[in-house]
């Protein structure tokens, strides 16, 4: 570095001081005060159009939308204010939203364990010594770049009642299989199997915390007289805890927000979305059924709000339980 | 200073590629019309007649060289979004693919055609119409839409697996009794050796064959006056309980994932109940294909309750051009190109191009009974005019019959759990509330 740390303070001082000069014409003299409003100077220069994107484009939008949840509004007349309208019928009315919120919460509680478990088995594996290591953990990772409706139109097929590959190998051993996609009971399952496919992102996480975990820890527990599920247990565990916790969040805000895996798996099929008898209705996918196929922009902000509610309720409740479980090593 | 000039020049950058990004997002990327011409714009879904219209577009411009036509083509599965959000943003096409199935969705963006239509009623040929689907083509008396072609609720027959049963061919005076009967006999269960044969297809994931039995048996979904679901009549489960039994108890409707029309052109079907006539071209591509068409079977309250439905053309409300797209609309309408759009497979509306139809049917041709197809019509009922209705059937009904299907629920509950989810959609959201 031609620049050492004091240089570079001067300078930076230097450059202050010249701002405020610039900011309080007729001064010359240093002063504490406006050096605060040179800081602010800075601030909302480099800060100023990420805040002004997201009072344009998140907050604004997000204001609106609580608006339109009061509202009746089809997008061509104007929004008709209907106080608690469609929160009463989405909550106590509503055929379709519990059903809904039903196989959200079913899906998450089933596939957030299992994603997690698959990501967190496939990068202990691929942390070990193994040849040829970088090829099988980008081969593991290529699932995942795959776009989600070539790979739900592969498992429509793969799953297919009549002539689908897996029935053709059943009945090959005499066993006539179910309509897997087209059976309220057998639906579910097969999506939260398919959403297995792409565990690619939470495997590279788990595998960065592994590498981070110190050797020595190992070799010391090693000596202690730890077998392999030991020193996961004791070892491994406790110090990738805060990489697992970030992937349990991740993996449940995901989930409760599903929404291009339903609505594939619906079209590879000329389902209607969410079918067969609600069996697929994601949360995700009713609001955007609400919203964009029935113009209920209304009743799709409604729930798009209670959906925020619950996110931030149960990302809350995470964080509360990690306390328990999560080391961060201080 | 290069600092404070970098800091004084940031800003009206960011500033300056914001404004850029939204001038470019704003402005039209559609090319405008040549100077002297007057542009229509036309929206239709992703069509196989698409070559029939780029040279309907291109034969209406030699005729007119004052109107350029620019044909927007959108995925069928968006099309509704599509329209509904160029109508929203003040941009919605002159003239658009309609029909009576979405007449009272899209009633608010139509324009009244009444006037067009009386004032052109004889170059039209407006009498040459079936009276049923001039009918249809009216919400309270006055016109919307315009057909090109129809679609009618068909009994569909493999002539070929009813020789192989030794069971006659359906006629014009079958009851669903006769249906049953024969839907049994051809039922053939699959073996290791044998995929089998199942003697009726089941229409799921919406109303086409469900609303036929609940009609025929004397049932509606609503009430005359559209305010109340009628689905838990007692005629009206009387209709879903026969749609539940044709599986559940009778055991000849394939089971759930059994794709019809597969089954019916793979010969693994015996019927198939209401169908489409645009399958027609597709089961003519099976050379082994020996198929046929009749009447619906006659209900315990009546013969009629299969769906008509037609497919049209509508002009936007707010066009800046009604004269040029009624023109246009006239063009697409006419009867040679009726005649044309029914050799690419379908029924037409038009009485005269059904004369035709009927006249040029050869031995061989299938379906051999083509006049049935005509003949259902007076038979047939447009769904209601309602503006909720596909919605309603879609999201609040047919969930329940599908669970009804699968036996988890009975007729009576399936009704019941739709009518008053009907009804409560239609207090919150069509003021028809206590």
């Amino acid at each position: 570095m031609a620049t050492s740390v004091s240089e570079w303070r001067q300078s930076y001082a230097a450059v202050n001081h010249s701002l405020t000069l610039v900011a309080t014409p007729g001064s010359t003299t240093y002063d504490p005060m406006n050096d605060r409003r040179a800081q602010a100077f800075w601030f909302w220069l480099f800060a100023g159009p990420a805040v002004a994107g997201f009072l344009l484009f998140s907050a604004g939008p997000m204001l609106h939308s609580l608006w339109l949840a009061f509202c009746n509004y089809d997008v061509v007349a104007p929004p008709q204010f209907i106080g608690l309208r469609n929160f009463a019928y989405l909550l106590f009315h509503d055929p379709a939203f519990w059903p809904s919120v039903q196989v959200t919460l079913v899906f998450t509680a089933v596939q957030v364990p299992l994603a997690v478990a698959s990501a967190l088995g496939v990068a202990l594996l691929l942390n070990q010594p193994v040849k040829a290591r970088g090829l099988w953990r980008a081969i593991f990772f290529l699932p995942s770049i795959l776009p989600q409706a070539a790979s739900v139109a592969v498992f429509v097929y793969i799953f297919q009642a009549d002539g689908g590959l897996l029935n053709r190998l059943l009945a090959l051993a005499g066993v006539t299989g179910p309509a897997w996609t087209t059976s309220p009971a057998w639906a579910l399952p097969v999506i939260v199997l398919i959403s297995l496919w792409g565990f690619g992102y939470p495997m590279v996480v788990f595998l960065g915390g592994l590498q981070n975990v110190p050797r020595e820890l190992y070799e010391a527990a090693h000596i202690d007289g730890a077998d392999a599920w030991g020193r996961f247990r004791h070892v491994t565990l406790p110090l990738i805890s805060p990489v697992l916790f970030f992937n349990v969040v991740m993996g449940v805000i995901g989930a409760l927000k599903v929404f291009d895996l339903a609505y594939a798996f619906g079209a590879a099929q000329g389902l209607i979305p969410g079918g067969p008898a609600r069996a697929t209705l994601f949360y995700g996918l009713n609001l955007y059924q609400q919203a964009f196929t029935y113009f209920h922009m209304g009743l799709a902000s409604a729930m798009a709000w209670l959906l925020f509610a619950v996110i931030v309720a149960i990302t809350w409740l995470n964080f509360r339980l990690s306390r328990r479980w999560v080391h961060y090593g201080d | 200073m290069l600092l404070r000039l970098r800091a004084l020049l940031l800003w009206p950058a960011v500033l300056a590629l914001a404004a850029t990004g939204f001038w470019w997002s704003a402005r039209s990327h559609e090319p405008p019309p040549t100077p002297g011409r007057k542009l229509l714009t036309w929206v239709h879904f992703v069509s196989p007649l698409r070559d029939h219209y780029e040279k309907q577009v291109a034969e209406f411009q030699r005729l007119h060289p004052d109107i350029e036509v620019r044909l927007i083509l959108v995925p069928m599965s968006e099309y509704h979004m599509k329209f509904k959000t160029l109508a929203a943003a003040g941009q919605a096409p002159d003239l658009f693919y309609s029909g009576d199935v979405w007449m009272s969705y899209l009633l608010p963006f139509m324009r009244d055609l009444t006037p067009l239509v009386e004032r052109d009623a004889a170059e039209i040929g407006l009498d040459d119409f079936f009276p049923e689907i001039r009918a249809a083509l009216q919400h309270e008396g006055r016109y919307y839409v315009m057909p090109e072609h129809a679609n009618v609720a068909l009994l569909y027959y493999n002539r070929s697996l009813f020789r192989a049963a030794g069971v006659p061919e359906p006629t014009a005076d079958w009851t669903w009794d006769d249906l049953v009967r024969a839907g049994v006999t051809l039922t053939r269960p699959a073996t290791a050796d044998d995929p089998g044969v199942w003697g009726c297809g089941r229409l799921e994931g919406w109303w086409g064959e469900w609303l036929t039995y609940v009609r025929q048996a004397g049932g509606a979904v609503f009430t005359p006056d559209g305010r109340r679901c009628a689905l838990d009549s007692p005629e009206a489960i009387a209709g879903l309980r026969f749609f539940q039994d044709k599986a559940l108890r009778h055991r000849f409707s394939a089971p759930a994932g059994y794709e019809p029309l597969n089954g019916f052109v793979n010969s693994r079907l015996a019927m198939l109940m209401v169908g489409h006539v645009s399958y027609w071209p597709n089961y003519n591509q099976i050379p082994d294909l020996d198929w046929d068409v009749q009447l619906l079977p006659i209900g315990p309250a009546s013969r009629s309750g299969g769906e008509l439905a037609i497919a049209g053309y509508s002009i936007s409300r707010h066009t800046r051009h009604p004269e040029e797209a009624w023109m246009l609309l006239k063009f697409l309408t006419r009867p040679a190109a009726a005649l044309e759009v029914m050799r690419h497979g379908t029924i037409s509306p038009r009485r005269s191009v059904a004369a035709v139809q009927v006249g040029e049917r050869r031995a061989g041709d299938r379906p051999r009974q083509v006049a049935a197809a005509y003949e259902q019509i007076q038979y047939a009922q447009p769904i209601p005019r309602h503006p909720y209705y596909i919605e309603i059937m879609l999201q609040i009904v047919q969930p329940e019959i599908d669970r009804m299907v699968q036996g988890e629920l009975t007729p009576e509950q399936a009704a019941r759990r739709a009518t008053d989810g009907v009804n409560a959609f239609l207090a919150t959201f069509h003021g028809t509330g206590p």
